[in-house]
Order: C-alpha cells, then sequence, then structure tokens
C-alpha cells in the first residue's frame, strides 16, 4: 500500500484560508471547557470569552482580506463574497452575544452549552457562505442547523420553545433530505459536487437539459427554500421564532438568513444563467409568493416576535427579488441587504427583548402601549429599527429596498418590482402598529419597566442604530465593498 | 449477468421499498422498527450491487447493528410512548399519497429520461480509496462533520440532561431523537 | 463674492436640523419627569395627561387651558430656550434662503441654476444620487415660502402651544418638519426628493397624533401615513421608471436627456405617460387629490398651527412642487396633462361642495385646501405651470392665515371648534376678525387681492391654453363661487350675528397674545399683497412673477414636444369677459352667503329639510370614506385572513382559535402537535418541492 502523499503548503494554505472558522470552533471548546472550571456566579465570564473569541474572528477574516485563498482542494474559498458574509455573520453573532449578557441573565441560558452551540452554529454559517463545494455546503448547514434546533428548545421548561424546536427539527430533516437529495442527483448528472465546475459544465452546455440534473438542482432549491423560509416552505418559521428564546430568535434572522442566502447566491449566481427561463420563473413565483404571503399574514399577529416572524418571510421576499434580477446588480443588492436586514433585525428584537417581561405573553403588542414617551431611547430605537424594516429613508432599510427594486427593474422584472414596493407598503401598516401603540396608546397603569440593559447590550443596541443610520445615508462603501465582491464571485 | 442476478437486485428493492412503506403506515412503533431494519438491509443489498462493498459492510454494521438498536432501546425505554397513537390520523393520508406518487412520476420520468452514461461494474475493494479520498480531497468535510457532530453531542446532553422544573418535558423530547 | 453666499445653501435645511437636535436634548432631558407618572403633577395643560385620570379630551386640547392649574407665568425656563431656539433656527434659515435668492437673483435668468453637492449618497457603477441641492427660480420660491410661512407659525405655535406639557418635543417635531420639507424642496435629484418627501409624511404623522390620548388623533395620524403610502409607492416607482429610463435621477441630468432621448425612441409617450402618471399617483396622496384626498379632513386631529404649517401652506403643496418640477416629463404626455388637469378640476369642485355643510370650522377649511389644491393641478393640467406655482405662494399666505385666524378662534373658545357654537366673535377678537377678513376676501378672488391674480389666471390658462377646455374653465369657475359662498358662510357663521357660545366659554373669551397676533398681521398683508408681484398684463401688470420662474418653465417648454404652453394672447377683451364672469360668480357666492346667514337664517336649515337625500349625500362628504371602509379596508383585512389561512392554516384545523387561545394543558397540546400539524407543515413543503420540480423539468423539457 503506497503512503498517501502529503502537500503541507496546500494543508497550511487551506487552514490559513479557513482561520476565522478555526477561531469560532476553537472559541467553542474553550467555553465548554471554562464552563466546567468556572463557578456558578462566575458563568458571565463565558459570554465575555465568546465575545472576545468572535472579536478575534472578524479581526481574522479582516486581516485575510478580500483576496481569494482556495483551500482544501477547491472545498472552500476565501473570497470577496465570502468576506462580506463572513464579517456579516459574525457581526450578528458579536451583536447576539453582547446582547446575552443581559439576556442569559434574565432567562436563564446563561450556560456553557449556549453559548458553544452558538458557536458552533457560527462556524457551521462560516463554512456554508465560503463553500465552493456542495459537499462543504451541506455539512456547514447542517452544522448551523443542528445547534440551532437544540438553541430553539433550550428553554425547556416553555411549552413553545419544545414545540417550535420540534417542528423545526422534524422539518429541517426533511428538508435536509431534499437537499441532499438534490446534490446526489446533480452528482449523478455532473460526477461532482464543485459549484464552479458543475457551473463551468453547465456553460458549454454538457449539462443543458439534463432531467437529473434539473431536478438536482430543483431539490436544491427546496432545501435552500426551506432555511431562508420562503414560502411555500415557511411553515415552520412562526412557531420557531415565536418558541425560540427570543435572542436565539434575533440570531436566527440574521445569521442564518445570511448564510443560507450566501450558499444559494453562490450557486444561483454561478449556475443558473445557463438555465434562466426555468429558473427566473420559479424565483419570481417563490418571491412574489413570499413577499405578499408574509406581509398579509404579518398584518394579522398581535405577538410581536411572531409578527417579526413573519416580517422575515416577507424580507426573504424581498431579498429574492435580488437574486430573481441576478447579474451583478442583482447580487450587490442581495448582499447589501443582508448586511442591512441583520443589523435592523437584531436591533429591533434587542429593544422588544428590553421591554417584554418575560417571554410568550411578554409580546403582544400591548404590552408596549405607552413605553414611547416613558422610555424615549428605547422608543426611539425601536421605532428608527420598524422604520427601517418598513423601508423608510432615511435608513438603510430605504436604500436596501431601492437596490432591490431598482436591480428588478433594470433586469426587466417591472411586475416584481412593483409587486415589491406595493408590499412594502402594505407593511408599513403592522410596522407602525407598535410604534401607534408605543407612542398614542394610553398607558396601564402598571407600568411595564423595562430591564435595565447591561453596557454592551447598549453598546450592541447603539451600534446597530448607527449602522441602520450610517447605511442609510452613507451607504456608499458598503454598496462597492458588496459589488466588488459580486464582481468577484463572477470574474 | 441476468438471470439470478436480476431476480435478486429486485428482490432487494422490493424488500427496501416495502419494508420502507410499512414503516410509515404500521402503528405500532415496534413493528415500524423492525421493519425499518428490514429496510435498511435491502439498502445493503443494493450497496453491494454497485459494486460498493465498503458502503455495504457499514450500512449493516452502522445502521442495522448500531442505529437500529439504539431506536429500539429508546422505544422500549420511553414507556410512555406506548400509549400515544403514533402515526397520523387518517386525514392526511389521501392527499399526501397523490402528491407523492406525483413526485414519484415526476423522478420516474426523470430517470428515464436521462441519458445515463452507463459504466459498466468493475468489482474491486474501495476501502483504500475512500480512506486515502477522506484524508486528502474531501478533508475539510470529513472534518467539518467532526465539528457537526461535536454540536450533535452537546446538543444532545443539553436536551436529555434533567433540568430542575420542568416537569411535562418528557412528553416532548424523544421527538427530537 | 455673488457665489459665496450661494455656497452656505446647506445652511438653510441645517439650522432647522440643529434646530431638531438642541430640542431634542430639550425634550428627553427636560421633558421627561413630566411624561413620568411617578411625579405626580397634575397635567398643567390637561391635554397631555393621562386618559384615566378622566381629562376631558371632548375638544380640541388648547381648550382645557382655561381649567389648567398653571399658566405660562410658570412655565420653566427651558421652554423659553426652546421658544426661542425653535423659531430661530427656521429665521435663521430664511433668512439664508433670502440672501441666496437674492444672490440667485443677480445672476442673468439664463444662469439661475445653483447646484451644490454635499457628498455622494449612493453611488455605484454609473448610478449616483448624490445628497445635492439646487436653487433655481423655482425651489428658490418654494424654499421663500416654507421658511418665510413656517417661521411665522413656529411664533404663532409658540403662543398657541404655551400650555402644553409636551412644549419641546412639539417643537422637535415641527423643526424636523422643516428640516424634512427643505429637503424636499431644495433636493437636486428625485431619490433625495423622496426622501424629504417620506420624512414629511412622517412628521404629519407624528404631529396630526400628537394628542395621541385622543384616539381619534392617533387614528387620523395612521391614515394619513396609510393613505400616503399608497401614493409613495406610485412615487417610487415613477423613479425607478426615471432611472431604467434616463440612468440618472438627478433634474438636469433627467431634463437635459430628454431630447436626445426622444428623439431615440427610447423615451416613448407611453413611457412618459407611465413615469407622469406614477408620479401624480404620488401628488394625490402627498397633496390630498381624489381618489387619495380622505386623510387631509382627519389630519384636522393635529395642533391648529400644524394644520396651517403642514396641511395647507407646505406639505400638501409638495405634489404640485414635484409636478411642477417634472414639467417637462408632463408635457411630453398629453395624456397624462390631460389627467392632472380633470383630477385637478374634478376634486376642486368635489371637495368645495362638501365644504358648504361642513360644521367643523377647521374641516371647512381643510375641505377648501383641497379644493385649492385642486386648482393647483388644474393649473399644471393645462400646462400653466408657473400659474399653479403663483396660486400654490398665494394660497400659502391666506390659508395659512385662515387657519391660524380659526386657530386664534378656538383658542380663545377654549376649544370650540363647532361653527354651530360660535357667532359674534368679532367683538371680542378684532385683530383675528380683519386678518381672517382679508384673507377670506383674498381666497374667494375679490379683485385687488392675493388670491385673485393667481386664480384669475389659472382660470384664464384653463380656457386658453392649449391643453385647456371651456369646460375646464366652467368647472373652476363654478367652484370658485362655491368657495366664496362657504368661506363667507364661515365668517358669518363666527363672527357675526348673536353669540351662540356656551356661557361658560363666553367668559374667558379673550384676544390672543402677540406671538399669535403679529403673525397674523404679517400674513395679511402678505394675503393682500402677496398677489401683486404677478399682476399680469392685460390689468397693467408685468407679470413678475411668471417671468421669475420663466428660466424653469421655458426651458421646459423648449425640451417638451408642445413648444411653448403660452401661445399666441388670444383677445384681451376675452380675457376681460371671463375675469369679470368669475368675480361675479364669485360676489354671487358671497350675495347667496350673506342671504342665507345673515338675512334669512332659518332659511339653511329649511333647504336642508327640503332635500333630506342630497343633504345627507353632502353633510356626510358622499360617503366616501365609507365606501373605502368597506371596497378596500375590508378587502384588505379579508384577503389577509384568506392568505394567511391558505398558507398557514390549511391544514390545521382551529389553529385560528389556537393561537387566540394561548395558554392549554400541555397533553393536549403534544397530541395536536403530533395529530397533524407538523404533518400539515411537512405536506406544504412536499406539495411546494413537487411542483417546484415539476416546473424546472417542464420549462426545461418542453420546448
Amino acid at each position: 500500500m503506497t503512503p498517501i502523499a502529503m502537500d503541507t503548503g496546500a494543508l497550511v494554505r487551506g487552514l490559513y484560508c479557513i482561520l476565522p472558522e478555526m477561531v469560532v470552533i476553537g472559541t467553542a471548546i474553550l467555553v465548554l471547557l471554562a464552563d466546567l472550571l468556572l463557578p456558578e456566579e462566575g458563568k458571565k465570564r463565558l459570554c465575555h470569552l465568546s465575545v472576545a473569541g468572535v472579536a478575534a474572528a472578524i479581526l481574522s477574516a479582516l486581516w485575510l482580506g478580500p483576496g481569494k485563498i482556495e483551500g482544501f482542494s477547491g472545498m472552500i474559498v476565501h473570497d470577496g463574497m465570502g468576506l462580506f458574509f463572513t464579517l456579516t455573520i459574525l457581526a450578528a453573532a458579536l451583536l447576539t452575544l453582547m446582547m446575552a449578557t443581559g439576556y442569559s441573565e434574565w432567562e436563564g441560558t446563561q450556560k456553557g452549552e449556549f453559548y458553544a452551540l452558538i458557536l458552533l452554529s457560527t462556524s457551521g454559517m462560516l463554512f456554508m457562505a465560503e463553500g465552493t463545494d456542495l459537499m462543504t455546503v451541506f455539512l456547514g448547514l447542517e452544522t448551523l442547523s443542528i445547534p440551532i434546533y437544540c438553541l430553539v428548545g433550550f428553554h425547556r421548561g416553555r411549552m413553545r420553545s419544545l414545540e417550535g424546536a420540534m417542528k423545526y427539527f422534524l422539518l429541517g430533516a426533511f428538508s435536509s433530505g431534499f437537499f441532499l437529495y438534490g446534490i446526489a442527483l446533480m452528482y449523478a448528472a455532473a460526477g461532482t459536487t464543485r459549484i464552479p465546475v458543475i457551473a463551468s459544465m453547465m456553460r458549454d452546455a454538457r449539462l443543458y437539459g439534463n432531467p437529473v440534473f434539473l431536478a438536482g438542482i430543483g431539490l436544491l432549491l427546496v432545501g435552500f427554500a426551506f432555511k431562508v423560509s420562503l414560502v411555500p416552505f415557511h411553515m415552520w418559521t412562526p412557531d420557531a421564532y415565536e418558541g425560540a428564546p427570543t435572542l436565539v430568535t434575533a440570531f436566527m434572522g440574521a445569521a442564518v438568513k445570511a448564510a443560507a442566502f450566501a450558499a444559494l447566491l453562490r450557486v444561483v449566481l454561478l449556475t443558473f444563467p445557463a438555465i434562466l427561463p426555468a429558473m427566473s420563473g420559479v424565483l419570481w413565483v417563490l418571491a412574489a409568493l413570499t413577499m405578499t404571503v408574509g406581509n398579509f399574514s404579518a398584518l394579522l399577529q398581535n405577538n410581536m416576535k411572531r409578527m417579526l416572524a413573519y416580517s422575515s418571510i416577507a424580507h426573504a421576499g424581498y431579498i429574492l427579488v435580488g437574486l430573481t434580477a441576478g447579474g451583478v446588480a442583482g447580487g450587490q443588492a442581495v448582499l447589501f441587504y443582508v448586511l442591512v436586514y441583520a443589523f435592523m433585525n437584531l436591533g429591533a428584537f434587542g429593544v422588544i427583548m428590553l421591554v417584554a417581561q418575560r417571554e410568550d405573553d411578554g409580546y403582544d403588542i400591548d404590552n408596549f402601549a405607552g413605553i414611547g414617551f416613558r422610555y424615549p431611547v428605547l422608543g426611539g430605537l425601536l421605532s428608527l429599527f420598524l422604520v427601517s424594516l418598513a423601508g423608510i429613508p432615511p435608513t438603510a432599510g430605504f436604500v436596501g429596498k431601492f437596490y432591490l427594486f431598482g436591480a428588478a427593474v433594470r433586469s426587466g422584472y417591472v411586475g416584481l418590482a412593483v409587486l415589491g414596493v406595493l408590499n412594502s407598503a402594505v407593511s408599513v401598516y403592522y410596522y407602525l402598529r407598535p410604534v401607534v401603540s408605543m407612542y398614542m396608546a394610553p398607558a396601564p397603569e402598571g407600568i411595564p419597566v423595562p430591564r435595565p440593559p447591561r453596557s454592551a447590550f447598549s453598546f450592541a443596541l447603539c451600534a446597530s442604530a448607527a449602522a441602520v443610520l450610517l447605511l442609510g445615508v452613507m451607504p456608499a462603501s458598503a454598496l462597492e465593498f458588496a459589488e466588488r465582491s459580486v464582481l468577484s464571485l463572477l470574474m | 449477468m441476468n438471470g439470478p442476478s436480476d431476480f435478486i437486485f429486485y428482490a432487494a428493492a422490493a424488500l427496501t421499498v416495502g419494508s420502507a412503506i410499512l414503516v410509515a403506515t404500521l402503528p405500532n412503533i415496534i413493528y415500524a422498527a423492525v421493519a425499518l431494519l428490514f429496510a435498511f438491509a435491502g439498502v445493503a443489498g443494493l450497496y453491494v450491487f454497485l459494486s460498493a462493498d465498503f458502503l455495504a459492510a457499514t450500512q449493516v454494521l452502522v445502521y442495522v447493528g448500531g442505529i437500529l438498536v439504539l431506536i429500539l432501546f429508546a422505544v422500549f425505554l420511553s414507556n410512555r410512548l406506548a400509549d400515544v397513537k403514533i402515526s397520523n390520523p387518517g386525514h392526511f393520508h389521501l392527499p399526501a399519497a397523490a402528491v407523492c406518487l406525483v413526485l414519484f412520476g415526476v423522478l420516474s420520468y426523470t430517470a428515464v429520461s436521462t441519458p445515463f452514461a452507463v459504466k459498466t461494474a468493475v468489482y474491486l475493494p474501495t476501502t483504500a480509496d475512500i480512506g486515502e479520498m477522506l484524508m486528502t480531497r474531501y478533508l475539510l468535510p470529513f472534518e467539518v462533520a467532526s465539528v457537526l457532530l461535536l454540536a450533535a453531542l452537546i446538543g444532545a446532553a443539553l436536551l436529555s440532561r434533567p433540568e430542575r422544573g420542568t416537569p411535562e418535558k418528557a412528553d416532548m423530547e424523544e421527538g427530537r431523537g | 463674492m455673488v457665489s459665496g453666499v450661494l455656497d452656505y445653501l446647506w445652511l438653510v435645511p441645517a439650522f432647522p436640523l440643529l434646530g431638531v437636535i438642541l430640542n431634542g436634548v430639550l425634550a428627553l432631558i427636560a421633558e421627561r419627569p413630566f411624561l413620568l407618572k411617578e411625579a405626580g403633577l397634575p397635567p398643567p395643560g390637561g391635554s397631555h395627561g393621562h386618559p384615566s385620570r378622566g381629562n376631558s379630551h371632548a375638544t380640541e386640547a388648547p381648550g382645557s387651558h382655561g381649567s389648567g392649574a398653571s399658566g405660562p407665568h410658570s412655565a420653566p425656563v427651558y421652554r423659553n430656550v426652546v421658544a426661542f431656539l425653535a423659531p430661530g433656527a427656521v429665521g435663521a434659515s430664511f433668512v439664508v434662503a433670502l440672501l441666496c435668492v437674492l444672490s440667485l437673483a443677480a445672476r442673468p435668468p439664463e444662469g439661475r441654476t445653483f447646484v451644490q453637492i454635499l457628498f455622494p449618497w449612493i453611488q455605484s457603477g454609473s448610478f449616483l444620487a448624490p445628497v445635492g441641492f439646487q436653487l433655481d427660480p423655482l425651489s428658490s420660491v418654494m424654499a421663500l415660502v416654507v421658511t418665510g410661512v413656517g417661521f411665522l407659525i413656529h411664533v404663532y405655535s409658540v403662543g398657541y402651544m404655551s400650555h402644553e406639557r409636551a412644549f419641546a418635543r412639539y417643537f422637535v417635531y415641527l423643526n424636523l418638519f422643516m428640516f424634512a420639507m427643505l429637503m424636499l424642496v431644495l433636493a437636486n435629484n428625485y431619490l433625495l426628493m423622496f426622501v424629504g418627501w417620506e420624512g414629511v409624511g412622517l412628521c404629519s404623522y407624528l404631529l396630526i397624533g400628537y394628542w395621541y390620548e385622543k384616539q381619534s388623533a392617533s387614528d387620523a395620524g395612521k391614515k394619513a401615513f396609510i393613505v400616503n403610502r399608497i401614493g409613495d409607492f406610485g412615487f417610487l416607482l415613477g423613479v425607478f421608471l426615471i432611472f431604467w429610463t434616463f440612468g440618472s435621477v438627478s433634474f438636469t441630468d433627467v431634463f437635459a436627456r430628454i431630447p436626445l432621448l426622444r428623439d431615440s425612441g427610447v423615451l416613448t409617450a407611453g413611457m412618459a405617460t407611465a413615469i407622469t402618471l406614477l408620479l401624480f399617483l404620488g401628488a394625490t396622496g402627498k397633496s390630498a387629490q381624489i381618489p387619495l384626498y380622505v386623510w387631509l379632513p382627519d389630519a384636522m386631529e393635529g395642533p391648529t398651527p400644524v394644520s396651517a404649517l403642514i396641511h395647507a401652506a407646505t406639505m400638501v403643496t409638495a405634489g404640485v412642487y414635484m409636478v411642477a418640477r417634472s414639467s417637462a416629463l408632463f408635457l411630453l404626455s398629453p395624456d397624462a396633462m390631460s389627467v392632472v388637469a380633470v383630477i385637478g378640476a374634478a376634486t376642486a369642485i368635489f371637495s368645495a361642495t362638501i365644504g358648504i355643510c361642513q360644521t367643523d370650522i377647521k374641516r371647512v377649511l381643510a375641505y377648501s385646501t383641497v379644493s385649492q389644491l385642486g386648482y393647483m393641478f388644474l393649473a399644471c393640467g393645462v400646462g400653466a405651470f408657473a400659474a399653479g406655482i403663483f396660486h400654490l405662494m398665494t394660497h400659502a399666505f391666506f390659508k395659512a392665515l385662515l387657519f391660524l385666524g380659526s386657530g386664534s378662534v378656538i383658542h380663545a373658545l377654549s376649544g370650540e371648534q363647532d361653527m354651530r357654537k360660535m357667532g359674534g366673535v368679532r367683538r371680542y377678537l378684532p385683530v383675528t376678525f380683519v386678518t381672517m377678513f382679508a384673507a377670506t376676501l383674498a381666497i374667494s378672488g375679490i379683485p385687488g387681492l392675493s388670491g385673485f391674480f393667481s386664480k384669475d389666471e389659472i382660470l384664464w390658462q384653463s380656457f386658453s391654453s392649449p391643453h385647456g377646455s371651456p369646460a375646464l374653465w366652467f368647472v373652476g369657475a363654478l367652484a370658485a363661487g362655491i368657495t366664496a359662498f362657504y368661506m363667507f358662510r364661515l365668517v358669518f357663521l363666527t363672527f357675526y350675528g348673536g353669540s351662540r357660545m356656551d356661557p361658560e366659554v363666553e367668559k374667558h373669551v379673550h384676544e390672543s397674545p402677540w406671538t399669535m397676533t403679529v403673525p397674523l398681521s404679517i400674513l395679511a398683508v402678505l394675503s393682500v399683497a402677496g398677489g401683486w408681484v404677478g399682476i399680469p398684463a392685460s390689468l397693467g401688470g408685468d407679470n413678475r412673477f411668471e417671468e421669475w420662474l420663466a428660466p424653469v418653465f421655458r426651458s421646459v417648454a423648449a425640451a417638451g414636444a408642445h413648444g411653448a404652453a403660452t401661445g399666441a394672447h388670444p383677445s384681451v377683451s376675452l380675457e376681460f369677459g371671463l375675469m369679470g364672469i368669475s368675480v361675479g360668480v364669485a360676489l354671487a357666492g358671497i350675495g347667496i352667503a350673506y342671504f342665507l346667514y345673515r338675512l334669512r337664517t332659518s332659511k339653511p336649515a329649511e333647504i336642508a329639510r327640503r332635500v333630506p337625500a342630497l343633504y345627507d349625500l353632502v353633510y356626510h362628504k358622499y360617503y366616501v370614506d365609507e365606501i373605502y371602509e368597506w371596497a378596500v379596508v375590508r378587502r384588505v383585512v379579508d384577503g389577509s385572513v384568506w392568505l394567511w389561512q391558505m398558507f398557514d392554516a390549511l391544514f390545521i384545523d382551529g389553529i385560528v382559535n389556537g393561537i387566540a387561545d394561548g395558554v392549554r394543558s400541555a397533553g393536549d397540546r403534544v397530541r395536536r402537535l403530533q395529530a397533524g400539524i407538523v404533518g400539515g407543515y411537512a405536506f406544504s413543503l412536499l406539495a411546494g418541492a413537487v411542483l417546484l420540480v415539476g416546473y424546472i423539468l417542464y420549462r426545461s423539457m418542453v420546448p
């Protein structure tokens, strides 16, 4: 038996390329070990450790820079787009963990496992965002999902938490089946799972009209559609979002979505132009359905978490508009919007976390009555985030939506853009409801006193607000970064 | 290679599909678990036909020998499950069957209409190649899988560890596997 | 040196923004204790108290000041600071704007466009939307009107709102509004204009709902915002189409590219119609035209100075400004022009008739505003953009004055807004009466006053312009007569006759403080004399106003397809004839009002009895609100429920109740879980997957 030739240089380069992932995984293991050593009252150090780890991962990602580094025989690549999504995901994780300083104390998630699961899930997202092989993407998807299933059910004493986790888990396993089946079919047709190779095979028509391959792409799309909760694959979303500890909900909305869209974007931008007519039809319908059902369902919700869950469905629809448009403009719009959505979503959840006294019925809209003037900073922040979600200038949400719909118009999908703008007009109604309740409803007798935020928590909220405003007023550099990232992928 | 080998192939396929249908429809979960055993065995037989000797062996060892035994243990140990009817009550069978049939149609159409590049099977041991692949080309997925397992382990430990003051949690946990 | 002043153009919006920040800090620090219940203070003005305390909010809030424990004398120091800062900021930006306009006027007419780019806002590839300001004759008129009238109303507000607890907060909103409005007016591209557009909408919403404890106020705010979103949707789509067609959103680029693109066939008449109709949809929302006018009358729930500033003088005219700004595009599409003209004329007459039967003094003025805005759109629709802007300016003067005057009356009458409970107020409020009377004469189109010149210009153009027609003129003239009627009805009911006031109220009636009467007097002077800048040639004037705007609209006419909108002037005698008719109609309206409300005061009720169905129809504003409620709001709610159930509750028996129920026993819940919800979810997933894969295969395999 011949010994396997070992290419040390390639291995080192590969490890260098996954430096942020390794930092995150290392932090997770450190947190688990530290959990054993720390006394009960010192558990909040775990949170600090996680924050430091993610910050270090951000620095290492920045250190790698936007240049293209391939690793592990093309299984993973760190390129401009990878960097963009890495930073988005890590920023979301960082903000989540900073909010955890407060949340964990109130809701009993001050445990080593909690942080370790968040970090492991983050590493899965990073693998997914940078994977250039369907195998890596799938493993990243599972690595991000399994911790999330557990995190959704973290509150084992709450029926809704368990219910959400169970539904999410069962359906998630089901959709993973589709995903994997899709990959298998694509492999059967193409003989490889490398995304760039498949793309080039599609371009020179070797795979054109191959039914197995098409079915594979369809099933793969179903798997993605489940993760980013596109209608009709969205059923789990409201239950899981409502049941999960709010911090986890915020993390799911911001980071999971970013990772799934990263991988989807890689697949779509590289491969779908070759099968355009069918694909654009599918994406068109999915986007239209998702926006409409998400927004109109959100109109009827009285629970903030549930409302934001439907809103996140609707936002997935908006992002899909950019994907449908395709090309540099569409890709750029998707990247920018994913970033913006992470901030506004985390911010909105952060504020309602402070206002709601307890899980479940604490998030009823009535609970927000009259807090606007009583707690002007909280009220102002929540209004800002909601206004941004609604896409009203001068917030980042407006610029993001403008780019998404602008890209659609430029690619000739005027109908879809009309539908999108109409939908965001509808969405204003439900985003406004909490604002109306905060500022224009009489406060009840028993004044709800928001939880006193920890300094890291306040910092996270302020950072999100600053990002939402800055990206709204001066989005130029972020947009340029997004554009360069997409160009680097398409080159 | 016609004749008996064809017959065995169809037998294995029928065993797999038939047992799988039984798993989905049997009302008693223990019977369903036993049916699953046959489905796994059938899949192992199909692997043999694909000249995937290592996979066939692993299938038998891990799934039949390991996972299924775990499932049976879980069923026996969670006494409460005996009271709860596991399978779906009637109102979904018809539409679900219809959709499944359509899916079956779509997939068989795909399979039939695709011009597959047919390779003659070469029966050679694959274990060494798989091992080498896992250490070279597929090193990253291999390692990521270990992270995945770590995460699953932590999650399982977390969810199964008793927590004070949560009396009704036991009802829910089996569903998570 | 000349452009030296213009380089400070950015200060115009910057001053109000500074005011927002400073007042905002004051509001956060100083007004917080007021809002905390622990402070235990009785609400001084009453208007900001908690409803649970049983404060009466049946009438508009300033009314409750009579019973308030503390007057302005015990006002904390910070209020004086706010009272100085907020109007000061707007005054400063008026001064800067004035200096800028003067230095612009020193330039030759063709060079009167000044663009100042502050920084690139959105930039990628060929697309550039900067934060930049453009001062040209059109935007300078708007900037002066906005800052000038805005300043006066700020000063007035100091007096009017002096009893409010949330004093600083009010001025934060008001300054924020000024900032947004100036962004709208001064923006050099459509996208930045949209930012201001949304900003004023937001401030309008905040200010309408200022007395948020009043359910009607917060409902009105919401209604305004949501109705406006429909318009904004049109505006935004219009901007998308502009960007798609022209590759730019900045005014100068878009208008400069029109001839080229039209000749090359990129810019078809259909595209121009689509763009302009979408923009006009935006304008109907913001400027309260049919079919989106319904929010404006309800917006009167806000404080009266807000009604004067936002819902009469400035924000609601943004649509007119936008249409005039885009005149080059509108001129490309005769269809869109006709739509604008017809909608404008229809709105003018429709809302004028509603104004006849209203009893709430502010609602009469609200419908009058809608009607006057219709005039402005009529002018734009017949190509007389300069006349539209002229009317916009004079209307800003006299309508602001009317609102402020009515505010003064309401203030004096402890919040009474029902004209049936007024009467004879003239004796108590001499300044208010005189100034309001002047404004009423102006709006009725009495020769010599500002409203006469602008309104007559519009009527003349709607008759003589190539886009006009006698029918449009007739509708406009009729509406003018009705306007004169209901305005004098308002004056007679309010100021003349015997007192119908509540005796308790009558004891407290008093003329308003100088902070309120001085702005009234200044506006009265403007209402009388403000039209003298635009005396038409036929009356011996030189129409300097049109000349000032000519560079904007002349270059437009050159770019447009139809040449000069002001064609060969038909005979002067015809113009005089029409002028005479419209004056006659106005005088007739006044005469009928005098007859019905001074001589035979029992007659109106008698008429109402005679034709109950018609009276009912008009009194209930043609039931438009109810029809909208039934045809739109109900449908949307039903549709949402349907969509939601269709996708999320289709397979689950009773999940709608399940969510509402909230708590249920654990065992029950588990059974429900296993019994099918997940199965239903999985079913939809599977069905979706089959459809998706099937569709992809079908589209790719079947040619």
